[in-house]
């Protein structure tokens, strides 16, 4: 157990290899490592999407419209800009939006602020302030990382409150549930876009031929 | 509860909502008011005086003339209600097929005789995440029931029986109808904003249906929403919730590799919280779309069916809806409370739950079905 590897394997459950692991850790390393404290826990995902990184972060960088690529939303309306009376739709870090929930969860809204959008990097963060839900002082972040040609590999990551009369399994499964779907929806979004684009930018086949 | 002294006074006054006026104001009030007194005289009732409901129902009125054989007309009448209560989004929907069977051309089973083929129809379905598959459920389900009964009925399966037969086919159907829902996901490309076709993967519905026959009742249910038979004044749940917790569902949850968590309410993976319904993809297999069904003979007992989803039971209990539902079909609430019950129909009867449910703080879609299985009301009332 004490053995002193190179390289040490990826974490049980984030259905990585050993070589994909080692090229995204230092991205690990930068953005997804917490201080859990007590009463608090985190966990990390991964989704593996073919489509080139520029199509998934061109969906997940847009913190206005989540329901793009996340299950459960009803709508969201992005607060205006205290700062900023220019432009209504730029995506600052501190700006925030009100998330209405679907019916049927334990959860009816959500405010969230954007802590983070760096397109360099691809690497985006939000915190949940506020609504009518369980997930207290949920932080999360989300990165996209190219894993080779055709692959990107997505990132997503919290810290988040055990609320009371919760263990931190119980919170784990929920949040995770949640964001396993979103990243599920996240891969099929993106791959449908990124074939769409790649349909666009071929020769329009043949005709087809003359109908009966 | 039989002499309030809300008796007479107001005859001429048909409550309208017309104008905000403060009058208007005043009499929606009272009728909340009755309302609750309505639903507290049940309880009282169905707590210390089961006897005298008892008594009641069995005074068999009109049917005394009639040696009743095993057989009884399928429906006196039936009436529903549907609200959208304090919810934002309407997800019920409600379905009454009078003789649903002869939409398919399924003549051999009322030539048979039995009243094979004249069986009446009812459901209530309760969606969540949206509106679709409750709406597909409404439009399709007695359609696909009809189609697997007729099936089963010309392979004249007779030694099966006519309750296997039954519940095969809402078995078959229930299957059908999840399939159908879950195949227009797998049809449909995911479009560009991405809220549609995929969001329909967390889309669901409960199911209740009872088919109504001469000889015999069968409900099928999937899911929190319930069906009531009420015989001899007493209360008689013809269905069990599917609620997560509890511990055969849970147990059956944890056997597929699911989970169940108390996050706010017990719910599946900690999200849905119930554990069958039709639709929700996303949850397959812990989540399943299998009805129990239950077959009852019919007996010259039963006074009606109540079908109703949960905005209903989670704030009236089985006993206090059938008291309702019998004190106005006999005509009794509409001679207490000339103002707030306008009669003693079937419709009434659904209608003064849902109005029960609402004044007792229901936040949910309240859909309710009361169908009538024989008169409780005497002719001169």
């Amino acid at each position: 157990m004490e053995q002193q590897e190179e390289v040490p394997p990826p974490p049980a459950g984030l259905g990585l290899t050993a070589e994909e692991y080692a090229q995204v850790r230092a991205t690990v390393e930068a953005h997804h490592r917490y201080a859990v404290g007590p009463g608090q826990c985190s966990s990390l995902l991964a989704q593996r999407i073919h489509a080139p990184p520029a199509a998934v972060w061109a969906v997940v960088r847009r913190f206005d419209c989540p329901q793009v690529y996340k299950h459960f939303i009803r709508s969201c309306v992005l607060r205006p800009d205290p700062h900023h009376d220019d432009n209504g739709n730029d995506l600052r870090p501190g700006r925030l939006r009100e998330v209405s929930v679907i019916s049927g969860l334990p959860a009816s809204t959500s405010t969230e602020r954007l802590d983070l959008l760096d397109d360099a990097h691809r690497v985006f963060g939000f915190t949940i302030t506020g609504g009518e839900h369980r997930l207290r002082n949920y932080r999360s972040v989300t990165t996209v990382s190219q894993l080779d040609e055709i692959c990107t590999l997505v990132l997503e990551s919290y810290i988040v409150d055990v609320p009371d009369g919760n263990t931190e399994d119980d919170t784990r499964l929920f949040a995770d549930t949640v964001i396993r779907l979103n990243l599920q929806k996240l891969k099929s979004v993106s791959e449908a876009n990124a074939n769409a684009a790649a349909a666009a930018a071929a020769p329009p086949p043949p005709p087809p031929a003359a109908a009966e | 509860m039989r002499e309030t002294g809300a008796t007479d006074e107001g005859h001429a006054c048909e409550v309208v909502v017309a104008g905000g006026d403060g009058k208007a104001a005043a009499a929606r009030r009272r009728r909340r008011l009755e309302l609750r007194r309505l639903g507290l005289a049940a309880e009282d009732d169905a707590a210390a005086k089961r006897i005298r409901s008892v008594k009641d129902g069995s005074s068999s009125d009109d049917s005394s003339t009639e040696v009743v054989p095993r057989s009884w007309p399928a429906c006196v009448s039936h009436g529903s209600v549907s609200v959208i209560g304090r919810r934002r989004e309407m997800e019920d929907a409600v379905a009454i097929e009078r003789t649903f069977m002869a939409s398919t051309g399924d003549g051999a089973g009322a030539i048979r005789g039995g009243g094979e083929g004249e069986e009446d129809f009812f459901a209530v379905y309760d969606g969540h995440g949206g509106s679709r598959v409750a709406e597909a459920c409404r439009k399709r389900m007695h359609v696909v029931l009809a189609e697997e009964v007729s099936l089963r009925r010309l392979r004249g399966q007779s030694a099966s029986g006519g309750d296997v037969r039954w519940k095969e086919a809402m078995l078959a159907s229930f299957a059908r109808m999840d399939g159908e829902v879950v195949g227009s996901v797998a049809a449909a490309a995911p479009r560009v904003d991405g809220t549609e076709p995929s969001g329909f993967r967390t889309v669901g519905s409960t199911a209740v249906v009872a088919v109504v026959g001469r000889r015999r009742i069968v409900v099928a249910n999937c899911g929190d929403s319930r069906a009531v038979l009420s015989r001899g004044g007493v209360a008689l749940p013809l269905s069990t919730d599917h609620k997560p917790d509890r511990p055969d569902e849970l147990e059956r949850v944890e056997a597929a590799g699911g989970r169940v968590i108390n996050w706010n309410g017990y719910r599946v993976l900690g999200v849905l919280a119930t554990s069958r319904s039709i639709g929700d993809y996303y949850l397959k297999p812990f989540v399943s779309a299998e009805p129990e069904v239950r077959v009852v003979e019919r007996t010259d007992k039963d006074e009606f069916l109540i079908l109703a989803s949960d905005g209903l039971w989670d704030v009236v209990s089985n006993e206090v809806a059938c008291k309702i539902a019998r004190n106005c079909l006999n005509g009794r609430a509409a001679s207490m409370f000339p103002e707030s019950v306008s009669g003693s129909s079937a419709a009434d009867a659904a209608a003064l739950l849902a109005e029960l449910a609402v004044s007792r703080g229901s936040r949910d879609n309240i859909s309710v079905v009361v169908v009538e299985l024989r008169r409780l009301k005497s002719r001169a009332a």
